[in-house]
Protein backbone atom coordinates (compact mmCIF):
# COMPACT_ATOMS: atom_id res chain seq x y z
CA UNK A 1 0.00 0.00 0.00
CA UNK A 2 2.73 2.46 0.70
CA UNK A 3 4.07 1.99 -2.65
CA UNK A 4 0.74 3.94 -4.14
CA UNK A 5 2.44 7.54 -2.83
CA UNK A 6 4.71 6.64 -5.97
CA UNK A 7 2.01 7.76 -7.66
CA UNK A 8 2.63 11.31 -6.71
CA UNK A 9 5.11 13.97 -8.28
CA UNK A 10 8.29 13.63 -7.08
CA UNK A 11 7.64 17.53 -5.23
CA UNK A 12 4.26 16.24 -3.72
CA UNK A 13 6.04 13.31 -1.71
CA UNK A 14 8.89 15.03 -0.64
CA UNK A 15 6.06 17.52 0.99
CA UNK A 16 2.94 15.50 2.23
CA UNK A 17 4.74 11.84 1.44
CA UNK A 18 5.18 10.75 5.40
CA UNK A 19 1.85 12.12 6.34
CA UNK A 20 -0.24 10.66 3.63
CA UNK A 21 1.66 7.43 4.44
CA UNK A 22 0.59 7.53 8.24
CA UNK A 23 -2.88 8.21 6.96
CA UNK A 24 -3.11 5.24 4.40
CA UNK A 25 -1.88 2.86 6.48
CA UNK A 26 -4.63 4.05 8.98
CA UNK A 27 -7.24 2.99 6.66
CA UNK A 28 -8.65 -0.39 5.89
CA UNK A 29 -7.98 -1.14 2.36
CA UNK A 30 -10.71 -0.91 -0.25
CA UNK A 31 -11.58 -0.46 -3.96
CA UNK A 32 -12.95 3.05 -2.82
CA UNK A 33 -9.65 3.78 -0.65
CA UNK A 34 -7.81 2.85 -3.90
CA UNK A 35 -9.70 4.56 -6.27
CA UNK A 36 -8.96 7.62 -3.83
CA UNK A 37 -5.34 7.53 -3.59
CA UNK A 38 -5.16 7.16 -7.97
CA UNK A 39 -7.90 9.94 -8.41
CA UNK A 40 -5.45 11.96 -5.77
CA UNK A 41 -2.16 10.80 -7.45
CA UNK A 42 -4.41 12.00 -10.89
CA UNK A 43 -5.05 15.48 -9.53
CA UNK A 44 -1.84 15.64 -7.82
CA UNK A 45 -0.11 15.64 -11.54
CA UNK A 46 -2.68 17.72 -13.23
CA UNK A 47 -3.24 20.23 -10.85
CA UNK A 48 0.17 21.00 -8.57
CA UNK A 49 -0.56 22.51 -5.39
CA UNK A 50 3.07 22.02 -4.32
CA UNK A 51 5.64 24.40 -5.98
CA UNK A 52 9.50 24.94 -5.52
CA UNK A 53 11.09 27.83 -3.89
CA UNK A 54 12.55 28.26 -7.13
CA UNK A 55 9.43 29.10 -8.98
CA UNK A 56 7.82 31.02 -6.08
CA UNK A 57 10.55 33.14 -6.06
CA UNK A 58 10.29 33.55 -10.29
CA UNK A 59 10.47 37.12 -11.77
CA UNK A 60 7.62 38.82 -13.40
CA UNK A 61 8.98 38.68 -16.47
CA UNK A 62 9.94 34.99 -16.50
CA UNK A 63 5.62 33.99 -16.47
CA UNK A 64 4.63 30.88 -17.81
CA UNK A 65 3.40 32.37 -20.89
CA UNK A 66 6.87 33.86 -21.92
CA UNK A 67 8.03 30.20 -21.57
CA UNK A 68 5.72 29.14 -23.42
CA UNK A 69 6.63 31.70 -25.71
CA UNK A 70 10.37 30.68 -25.66
CA UNK A 71 9.53 27.03 -26.31
CA UNK A 72 7.17 27.79 -29.64
CA UNK A 73 9.68 29.76 -30.93
CA UNK A 74 12.58 27.61 -30.57
CA UNK A 75 10.08 24.87 -31.88
CA UNK A 76 9.43 22.48 -28.71
CA UNK A 77 10.57 21.60 -25.12
CA UNK A 78 14.08 22.20 -24.19
CA UNK A 79 15.05 18.29 -25.48
CA UNK A 80 18.49 17.31 -24.61
CA UNK A 81 19.96 14.90 -27.90
CA UNK A 82 19.58 12.13 -25.63
CA UNK A 83 15.87 12.93 -24.93
CA UNK A 84 14.98 13.67 -28.21
CA UNK A 85 16.25 9.71 -29.16
CA UNK A 86 14.14 8.43 -26.59
CA UNK A 87 11.13 10.10 -27.49
CA UNK A 88 12.00 9.62 -31.35
CA UNK A 89 12.83 5.79 -30.41
CA UNK A 90 9.22 5.44 -28.34
CA UNK A 91 7.54 7.15 -31.22
CA UNK A 92 9.10 4.40 -33.85
CA UNK A 93 8.15 1.23 -31.87
CA UNK A 94 4.50 2.59 -30.90
CA UNK A 95 3.80 3.07 -34.69
CA UNK A 96 5.78 -0.25 -35.59
CA UNK A 97 3.54 -2.18 -32.63
CA UNK A 98 0.11 -0.38 -33.73
CA UNK A 99 0.31 -1.04 -37.29
CA UNK A 100 1.36 -4.59 -36.82
CA UNK A 101 -1.57 -5.13 -34.40
CA UNK A 102 -3.82 -2.99 -37.33
CA UNK A 103 -2.76 -5.25 -39.68
CA UNK A 104 -2.95 -8.71 -37.89
CA UNK A 105 -6.54 -7.77 -36.40
CA UNK A 106 -7.83 -6.83 -40.00
CA UNK A 107 -6.52 -9.94 -41.14
CA UNK A 108 -8.95 -11.75 -38.58
CA UNK A 109 -11.50 -9.91 -37.81
CA UNK A 110 -11.58 -7.59 -40.93
CA UNK A 111 -13.05 -4.26 -40.54
CA UNK A 112 -15.33 -4.41 -37.69
CA UNK A 113 -15.76 -1.16 -35.46
CA UNK A 114 -12.85 -2.41 -32.58
CA UNK A 115 -10.88 -3.11 -35.33
CA UNK A 116 -11.34 0.08 -36.87
CA UNK A 117 -10.90 2.39 -33.79
CA UNK A 118 -7.37 0.92 -33.33
CA UNK A 119 -6.57 2.48 -36.94
CA UNK A 120 -8.22 5.50 -35.86
CA UNK A 121 -6.64 5.95 -32.78
CA UNK A 122 -3.00 5.37 -33.67
CA UNK A 123 -2.13 8.71 -35.28
CA UNK A 124 -3.11 10.69 -32.34
CA UNK A 125 -2.01 7.81 -30.02
CA UNK A 126 1.18 7.83 -31.32
CA UNK A 127 1.56 11.51 -31.15
CA UNK A 128 0.27 12.08 -27.57
CA UNK A 129 3.01 8.92 -26.76
CA UNK A 130 5.62 10.88 -28.51
CA UNK A 131 4.35 14.31 -26.92
CA UNK A 132 4.35 12.11 -22.96
CA UNK A 133 7.91 10.88 -23.61
CA UNK A 134 9.04 14.35 -24.37
CA UNK A 135 7.34 16.28 -21.96
CA UNK A 136 7.07 14.32 -18.73
CA UNK A 137 10.96 12.85 -18.91
CA UNK A 138 11.75 14.06 -15.62
CA UNK A 139 8.25 12.05 -14.58
CA UNK A 140 9.43 8.41 -13.38
CA UNK A 141 8.62 5.67 -15.59
CA UNK A 142 5.72 4.24 -13.35
CA UNK A 143 4.16 8.02 -13.67
CA UNK A 144 4.68 7.93 -17.68
CA UNK A 145 3.35 4.43 -18.35
CA UNK A 146 -0.13 5.20 -16.51
CA UNK A 147 -0.77 8.47 -18.26
CA UNK A 148 0.46 7.38 -21.79
CA UNK A 149 -1.70 4.09 -21.41
CA UNK A 150 -4.97 6.17 -19.62
CA UNK A 151 -4.68 8.74 -22.82
CA UNK A 152 -4.23 6.13 -25.33
CA UNK A 153 -7.04 4.15 -23.95
CA UNK A 154 -9.30 6.93 -23.21
CA UNK A 155 -8.57 7.74 -27.66
CA UNK A 156 -9.39 4.23 -27.99
CA UNK A 157 -12.32 4.29 -26.06
CA UNK A 158 -13.33 7.78 -28.18
CA UNK A 159 -12.87 6.42 -31.23
CA UNK A 160 -14.46 2.84 -30.90
CA UNK A 161 -17.48 5.09 -29.48
CA UNK A 162 -17.26 6.62 -33.15
CA UNK A 163 -16.77 3.59 -34.63
CA UNK A 164 -19.69 1.92 -33.18
CA UNK A 165 -21.93 4.51 -33.87
CA UNK A 166 -20.86 4.46 -37.54
CA UNK A 167 -21.57 0.87 -38.31
CA UNK A 168 -25.08 1.55 -36.45
CA UNK A 169 -26.07 4.14 -39.22
CA UNK B 1 -24.73 27.01 -7.01
CA UNK B 2 -23.04 30.69 -6.41
CA UNK B 3 -21.80 31.27 -3.37
CA UNK B 4 -21.59 34.53 -1.07
CA UNK B 5 -19.59 37.17 -2.22
CA UNK B 6 -17.69 37.55 0.80
CA UNK B 7 -16.48 33.71 1.02
CA UNK B 8 -14.61 33.63 -2.30
CA UNK B 9 -11.69 31.78 -0.74
CA UNK B 10 -13.07 28.09 -1.21
CA UNK B 11 -15.28 28.94 -4.42
CA UNK B 12 -12.08 27.37 -7.09
CA UNK B 13 -11.64 24.11 -5.08
CA UNK B 14 -13.93 21.75 -7.08
CA UNK B 15 -14.41 18.47 -5.54
CA UNK B 16 -12.85 19.32 -2.70
CA UNK B 17 -14.35 22.23 -1.39
CA UNK B 18 -16.61 19.91 0.42
CA UNK B 19 -13.65 17.82 2.25
CA UNK B 20 -11.66 21.81 2.34
CA UNK B 21 -14.78 22.99 4.77
CA UNK B 22 -14.19 19.55 6.99
CA UNK B 23 -11.17 20.40 7.30
CA UNK B 24 -10.86 23.83 8.06
CA UNK B 25 -13.85 23.10 11.15
CA UNK B 26 -11.33 20.50 12.22
CA UNK B 27 -8.57 22.86 12.83
CA UNK B 28 -10.63 25.60 14.26
CA UNK B 29 -10.37 23.25 17.12
CA UNK B 30 -6.75 23.58 17.43
CA UNK B 31 -3.87 22.02 15.51
CA UNK B 32 -3.84 18.59 13.93
CA UNK B 33 -1.92 16.31 12.01
CA UNK B 34 -3.57 15.08 8.88
CA UNK B 35 -4.61 11.36 10.67
CA UNK B 36 -6.40 13.25 13.73
CA UNK B 37 -7.71 15.46 11.06
CA UNK B 38 -9.50 12.71 9.58
CA UNK B 39 -10.73 11.14 13.07
CA UNK B 40 -11.83 14.67 14.02
CA UNK B 41 -13.91 14.62 10.69
CA UNK B 42 -15.53 11.46 11.10
CA UNK B 43 -16.60 12.03 14.55
CA UNK B 44 -18.25 15.18 13.68
CA UNK B 45 -19.66 14.77 10.27
CA UNK B 46 -19.46 10.88 9.91
CA UNK B 47 -17.47 11.37 6.89
CA UNK B 48 -14.18 9.29 6.12
CA UNK B 49 -11.79 11.04 4.16
CA UNK B 50 -9.38 9.03 2.06
CA UNK B 51 -5.90 10.48 2.40
CA UNK B 52 -6.13 11.20 -1.48
CA UNK B 53 -9.26 13.97 -0.76
CA UNK B 54 -7.64 14.80 2.64
CA UNK B 55 -3.95 15.80 1.27
CA UNK B 56 -5.54 17.24 -2.43
CA UNK B 57 -7.56 19.40 0.34
CA UNK B 58 -4.85 20.07 2.01
CA UNK B 59 -2.74 20.79 -0.74
CA UNK B 60 -5.17 23.70 -2.01
CA UNK B 61 -5.69 24.91 0.96
CA UNK B 62 -2.16 25.18 2.46
CA UNK B 63 -1.38 27.06 -0.99
CA UNK B 64 -4.05 29.79 -0.64
CA UNK B 65 -2.65 30.60 2.94
CA UNK B 66 -5.75 29.30 4.28
CA UNK B 67 -3.64 26.91 6.28
CA UNK B 68 0.07 26.61 7.64
CA UNK B 69 2.17 23.46 8.60
CA UNK B 70 3.49 23.69 11.73
CA UNK B 71 7.15 23.49 12.83
CA UNK B 72 7.59 19.33 13.87
CA UNK B 73 10.64 16.94 15.03
CA UNK B 74 9.31 14.26 12.72
CA UNK B 75 7.95 15.08 9.04
CA UNK B 76 4.70 14.67 9.73
CA UNK B 77 3.73 18.44 10.04
CA UNK B 78 0.60 19.20 12.04
CA UNK B 79 -1.70 22.10 10.46
CA UNK B 80 -3.20 25.11 11.86
CA UNK B 81 -5.69 27.53 10.59
CA UNK B 82 -4.34 30.92 9.47
CA UNK B 83 -6.46 34.08 9.97
CA UNK B 84 -7.27 34.17 6.21
CA UNK B 85 -8.99 30.63 6.80
CA UNK B 86 -10.69 31.72 9.46
CA UNK B 87 -12.50 34.65 7.72
CA UNK B 88 -13.25 32.47 5.20
CA UNK B 89 -14.64 29.68 7.26
CA UNK B 90 -16.99 32.13 8.89
CA UNK B 91 -17.77 33.15 5.77
CA UNK B 92 -18.73 29.76 4.58
CA UNK B 93 -20.32 29.08 7.32
CA UNK B 94 -22.64 32.34 7.53
CA UNK B 95 -23.69 32.00 4.25
CA UNK B 96 -24.71 28.16 4.73
CA UNK B 97 -26.55 29.28 7.70
CA UNK B 98 -27.98 31.77 5.53
CA UNK B 99 -29.54 28.79 3.27
CA UNK B 100 -30.17 26.71 6.07
CA UNK B 101 -32.58 29.80 7.45
CA UNK B 102 -34.33 30.17 4.74
CA UNK B 103 -34.93 26.18 3.70
CA UNK B 104 -36.19 26.04 7.33
CA UNK B 105 -38.51 28.65 6.76
CA UNK B 106 -39.87 27.54 3.93
CA UNK B 107 -40.04 23.91 5.02
CA UNK B 108 -42.45 25.23 8.22
CA UNK B 109 -44.58 26.45 5.99
CA UNK B 110 -45.30 23.45 4.17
Amino acid sequence: MKRLVWLYPARWQRRYGDEFIAVLASQRFSIGLMMDVVGGAVDAHLHPQVRSNELENRKGEDTMTNEMLKRCAAGGPKLSAHDQKIASITMVISSLVLTTLYLVLTKIYRSRPAVEAIGYASFPAIWMIYEQTAYLRKRSLLTQAVIAVAITGGMYAFMFGVCEIAARL
Amino acid sequence: MRKGKEDPELDDFGRFSEPALLILISLAEGPKHGYSMTEDIKMVAGVQLGPGTLYGAIARLESRGLIEALKSEDRRNPYRLTGLGERALRARLDSMMTVVRAGQRRLASV
